[in-house]
C-alpha cells in the first residue's frame, strides 16, 4: 500500500531463551490514518509485535529476529531506537512504571529534551499536547496524584508531544476501571479522527475495539489469523472462541440467536446497530419469558458482619463512611465500584490490615479488636491482584505449607494439609519446582491452593481479572465458583462486570466510601443510573434488555447474551461457553 | 490511598527559591567543616542551627524526630564505645603520653568478672559528643538542600555543577522509585501477615529472617519492574548522553550567588581559626 506507516514482512521472532516463535510470519500494513486493532489471547505476540514496531524489539532484547519491518520508510533493524522515538509514540499497560518523572509537564518535556528539541519548542508543546488529552492545567502536579485514566492520557500526551506517525498502545487499559478505559479509548479516536493520527491498538476490551477501530488483526500463538473490519472480526463468533477471544456481548447475542434459529442476516458488533435488529426481531418473532433463577435467600447468624464503619486516614482522607454490612456462610458477593470509592478498605477491615476509626467490624461474631491478623488469617483467605507478591518460598510444598507453619500446625497436619491442597489446585506435579518457574495462570493456581490449606470459611478475590485475558479471567472465577460449591463463603472485587452473572449472586455497590445499594446481582445490574454514578458500566446485554423494556415494559430484566438469546428464540437459558 | 511520594518541604522559602548549585556548595563545604572540627562545642552549635534551619524551611519535626529516633541506639553504642575504648586517639590528639593521663568517669571495681578494672574516660566521651553532632550535621545537611530542591531543579542543577547527566538521572530516578520499592515491600509483609505470620508476636532475629524472605519476590519484582522502566526510557529515545536539551532553567541570581559567598567565608575563616587559634579542635579553646 501506497500510503502505509509501517509495513511489516515476514517478521518471525523468538526471545534469547524462549523455545517456540513469538512472533511467526507476520505481513501487516498499518495504513496511514487508521485506528487498527490488534486481538489475541495472552501470549498470542501482540506485545511483542508493538515493541517491534520502534525497535526495541529486537534491538533491546536480542533474541532471533527474521523479516522486515518498515516503520516511516526506516528498516528498524539499521536505525537506532531512538531514531524511532520520533515516529513512534508508545503507551505501555502499566501507567505507574511508565510514568518516569516528577511532574506532568517533566514528563511531556522528557522524551523531548532526549531528542534535543529546544526549550522554547517544548514549552509550546506541552499545552499543546496536554490539551489533547484534556489535561490542561496540570502542567505542575506529580504524576501519582492523577488517577488511573489521567495517568494513561498524560503517558499519551508524553507520546504525542514528539509527533508520532504512529502511536502504539499496549493494553493500556487493563489495570483501569471503566471510566479510566472509557477516557483512554476515546481519547486515542480523538487523536486518529480529529489529528489524524494513525493509532495501533493492542486489547482485551471487545466492546470498545469493536467500537473504535477501523480495521482489526486477529492474532494466536504469534500469527495473523485474520485481519479484516471489526464487523468481519467479531462477527465471527466461532473462530473468536476457537482462539479464546471474547467476542462483544452484542455479537455474542446475536450469534446465540442466530444458532437459536432466527434469521440474522449479519451479526451485530456494536449497540447502535444490535438495537434496530433486536426491535425488528421481536417484532417479527415476539419473545418469551424464561426461567430466571431467583436470588437465594440467605439466613444464620453473618460470618463478617460490619456496623456503622468509618475509616479516616492519617492525612485526613475519609475512605468510608456509614458503612453497614453482613455477609453470611455460603454467600458469593461481589463488591463493586470505581477506583478509590472504598473497596479495598472495606476489605482490609475485614483482615485487620486497617482498624476501624468509628464502628465495628466482626469476624464470625468476634470484634477484630481483638483478633490477631495471623488469627484473622486462619479464618479469611485473601488473594491479592499480583500473585507475585504472594509467593516467597523456594519449592511450591513450601509455599503451601508456609502459612499451616507459620500457624503452628503439628507435623502431620501440615503435611496431609499441604498434600490435599496441592491435589485439589492439581498441583502435585509441580510440588517441588520453584514457584516463580510456574507459568503466571499456575501461579495464581498456588497462591490459592496455599490459602485453601488454612481452610479458611471466606476467601476474598481481590481484582483477580484484572491484567488477565478472558481466559485468564475465566479461569481464576471457575475456581471461585467451585470453592463457592464447596461451601466456601467467596467475595470477589472487580470491575469486569460483564464476567460476573454466571458467578456473583448478591452485589455491594460503593460509591463515593459507602454503600450505594446490596441487593441480588440481577437488580443491581439494572440500576443503571446508580452504576453511573460510581463510574461503572453493566454489560452490553443489560443495555439491550433495557432497551426491549422500553419497548416492552414486560421483558424480562435479562443479564446475559444467552439469557436474551433464549427469549427471543424461546430456548431454555445456558451457561456460557 | 495514594501511592508515597518522596518528601519535599511544602513550604515556600528563602531556601525552596535557591538554585541547587550553591545548595551543592553548602553540603559540601558544610561536610568538610564538619569532618574537619573535632570540637563538641562547634559541632554541636552547627548542628543546633542545621535543626533550626531545618525547621524554618518546612523540613517537618516528625521527620528529624524520626532520624533521632533511629540513630539514638547507633548513638548511645557510640557514646559507651568512645568512653571506654577511644583512648590512643584521644591521647595522640591531646599529646599525652600515658592512659593514666585521661580524665576518669568511672571505673568498675576490680572484683567484677570481666569488667572488672574497666574505666570510661572524660575524654573518650567528649570525643563521642563530636562524632554524634559531626553524624547529625551530615545527616541533616542533605534533607535541608534535598528536600528544599524540586527534582526537576535539582538535574538541571547537578548537570550544570558538571555532574555526568547518567549520574543525575540515577539519582533522581532512585528519588522516584524508591517510594514504589517501599510500597511493594509493605504489600508483601501484609501478604505473609496474611498466610499467618505473626509478626506482632516475633522477636527481633525472627523479623529479620521474614525480612529476609521478602528480598527474594522484592528482587524478582524489581528486576521486571527495571526491564520495564528500561524500555520506557528507550521508547523516549534515552541514551544517558548529556547532549539533550533541558525544559528547566538553572540561572544564578544574587541570592545564589550570595550564599556561595556566605559559604566559601565560612570555609576559609573556619580553616584560619583552626590552623591559628586551636578553634574548632579537640581541646582547644571552643
Amino acid at each position: 500500500m501506497a500510503n502505509s506507516i509501517a509495513i511489516i514482512k515476514d517478521v518471525s521472532y523468538k526471545y534469547p531463551r524462549s523455545v517456540n516463535f513469538v512472533l511467526s510470519e507476520v505481513n501487516l500494513e498499518v495504513v496511514q490514518g487508521e485506528y487498527l486493532g490488534l486481538i489475541g489471547p495472552t501470549g498470542a505476540g501482540k506485545s511483542t509485535l508493538c515493541l517491534a514496531l520502534n525497535g526495541i524489539v529486537p534491538q533491546f532484547y536480542g533474541g532471533r529476529f527474521f523479516g522486515s519491518i518498515h516503520v516511516a520508510g526506516l528498516d528498524t533493524l539499521e536505525h537506532p531506537i531512538s531514531t524511532f522515538a520520533t515516529h513512534v509514540g508508545q503507551v505501555f499497560e502499566d501507567p505507574v512504571t511508565q510514568l518516569i518523572s516528577t511532574s506532568v509537564e517533566n514528563e511531556i518535556a522528557f522524551a523531548l529534551e532526549n531528542l534535543k528539541v529546544s526549550r522554547e519548542e517544548i514549552m509550546d508543546r506541552i499545552p499543546k499536547a496536554l490539551a489533547a488529552v484534556r489535561l490542561e492545567g496540570m502542567e505542575h502536579k506529580h504524576p501519582h496524584e492523577l488517577s488511573g485514566g489521567q495517568k494513561q492520557r498524560l503517558a499519551i500526551a508524553a507520546a504525542i508531544a514528539v509527533q508520532p506517525d504512529l502511536l502504539v498502545f499496549d493494553e493500556p487499559t487493563s489495570q483501569l476501571d471503566p471510566v479510566g478505559a472509557e477516557e483512554v479509548f476515546r481519547t486515542a479516536y480523538e487523536l486518529n479522527k480529529e489529528l489524524g493520527m494513525t493509532i495501533v491498538m493492542a486489547s482485551h476490551s471487545a466492546e470498545e475495539m469493536a467500537a473504535y477501530t477501523d480495521r482489526i488483526a486477529l492474532m494466536s500463538e504469534g500469527k495473523i489469523v485474520a485481519l479484516g473490519t471489526p464487523e468481519e472480526i467479531y462477527s465471527d463468533t466461532e473462530m473468536l472462541i476457537e482462539h479464546e477471544v471474547r467476542p462483544p456481548q452484542v455479537a455474542r447475542t446475536f450469534y446465540y440467536i442466530k444458532k437459536g434459529g432466527q434469521a440474522v442476516p449479519e451479526i451485530p458488533v456494536t449497540m447502535d446497530k444490535a438495537l434496530p435488529l433486536l426491535k425488528k426481531i421481536n417484532k417479527t418473532s415476539g419473545y418469551s419469558l424464561i426461567d430466571l433463577p431467583s436470588p437465594p435467600v440467605m439466613v444464620g447468624e453473618p460470618l463478617l458482619s460490619v456496623k456503622d464503619l468509618q475509616h479516616v486516614y492519617p492525612d485526613g482522607t475519609k475512605a468510608i463512611h456509614d458503612v453497614s454490612l453482613e455477609i453470611r456462610e455460603g454467600e458469593y458477593v461481589l463488591i463493586i465500584g470505581q477506583n478509590g470509592a472504598g473497596k479495598s478498605t472495606l476489605v482490609k477491615h475485614f483482615l485487620k490490615l486497617l482498624d476501624p476509626t468509628k464502628g465495628v467490624v466482626c469476624v464470625e461474631g468476634t470484634s477484630t479488636v481483638d483478633l490477631e491478623v495471623s488469627e484473622i488469617a486462619r479464618r479469611i483467605g485473601y488473594v491479592a491482584q499480583n500473585p507475585d507478591n504472594q509467593i516467597f518460598n523456594t519449592t511450591v510444598s513450601e509455599e503451601i505449607s508456609f502459612a499451616l507453619k507459620n500457624l503452628d500446625y503439628p507435623e502431620e497436619e501440615v503435611i496431609s494439609r499441604t498434600l490435599e491442597a496441592l491435589q485439589s489446585m492439581g498441583l502435585e506435579e509441580v510440588k517441588d519446582m520453584h514457584p516463580l518457574a510456574l507459568p503466571k495462570g499456575d501461579r495464581a493456581r498456588l497462591v490459592i491452593a496455599a490459602i485453601l490449606a488454612m481452610q479458611p470459611e471466606i476467601i476474598i478475590f481481590d481484582e483477580p481479572t484484572t491484567g488477565q485475558d478472558y481466559r485468564g479471567a475465566r479461569y481464576i472465577l471457575d475456581i471461585s465458583k467451585k470453592l463457592h460449591q464447596m461451601g466456601k463463603t467467596v467475595i470477589v472485587i472487580t470491575h469486569h462486570l460483564y464476567l460476573m452473572p454466571d458467578y456473583a449472586e448478591r452485589v455491594v455497590v460503593m460509591g463515593k466510601g459507602t454503600i450505594l445499594m446490596d441487593s441480588d446481582i440481577r437488580s443491581v445490574y439494572h440500576q443503571t443510573e446508580l452504576l453511573k454514578s460510581t463510574f461503572l458500566t453493566p454489560p452490553q446485554s443489560v443495555h439491550m434488555a433495557q432497551m426491549m423494556q422500553q419497548e416492552d415494559p414486560s421483558f424480562q430484566a435479562l443479564l446475559t447474551p444467552e439469557e436474551l438469546a433464549a427469549s427471543l428464540t424461546q430456548q431454555a437459558t445456558g451457561s456460557e461457553s | 490511598m495514594s501511592m508515597m511520594k518522596f518528601q519535599t518541604v511544602e513550604r515556600n522559602s528563602f531556601f525552596s527559591r535557591l538554585d541547587f548549585r550553591p545548595k551543592l556548595f553548602m553540603m559540601a563545604i558544610v561536610t568538610i567543616v564538619a569532618f574537619l572540627w573535632e570540637s563538641p562545642l562547634m559541632q554541636f552549635v552547627m548542628a543546633l542551627i542545621i535543626v533550626i534551619t531545618c525547621l524554618l524551611v518546612g523540613v517537618k519535626w516528625s521527620y528529624i524526630r524520626l532520624i533521632l529516633v533511629i540513630m539514638t541506639p547507633f548513638y548511645l553504642i557510640l557514646l559507651s564505645t568512645h568512653a571506654f575504648f577511644n583512648r590512643d586517639q584521644v591521647m595522640a590528639i591531646q599529646n599525652l603520653t600515658s592512659a593514666d593521663q585521661l580524665q576518669r568517669m568511672f571505673t568498675f571495681p576490680e572484683s567484677w568478672p570481666i569488667l572488672g578494672g574497666a574505666y570510661a574516660s572524660w575524654d573518650g566521651f567528649i570525643y563521642g559528643l563530636n562524632v554524634i553532632f559531626k553524624t547529625l550535621t551530615l545527616t541533616l545537611i542533605i534533607p535541608l538542600g534535598v528536600f528544599t530542591t524540586e527534582v526537576n531543579n535539582m538535574i538541571v542543577g547537578m548537570v550544570r555543577a558538571k555532574i555526568p547527566y547518567k549520574i543525575a538521572f540515577i539519582f533522581s530516578s532512585t528519588l522516584r522509585f524508591f517510594p514504589l520499592l517501599i510500597e511493594e515491600f509493605n504489600s508483601i509483609i501484609e501478604a505473609q501477615r496474611l498466610r499467618g505470620l505473626a509478626m506482632e508476636k516475633m522477636g527481633a532475629i525472627k523479623r529479620v529472617r521474614v525480612y529476609a524472605k521478602v528480598a527474594v519476590p522484592l528482587i524478582l519484582n524489581s528486576l521486571v519492574k527495571s526491564q520495564q522502566l528500561e524500555v520506557v526510557l528507550q521508547s523516549k529515545a534515552f541514551s544517558g548522553s548529556p547532549d539533550r536539551t533541558y525544559l528547566h532553567e538553572s540561572i544564578l541570581k544574587l541570592p545564589d550567588y550570595a550564599l556561595m559567598v556566605f559559604f566559601g567565608l565560612f570555609f576559609l575563616v573556619a580553616v584560619f581559626l583552626m590552623i591559628f587559634f586551636g578553634i574548632g579542635t579537640f581541646g582547644g579553646p571552643i
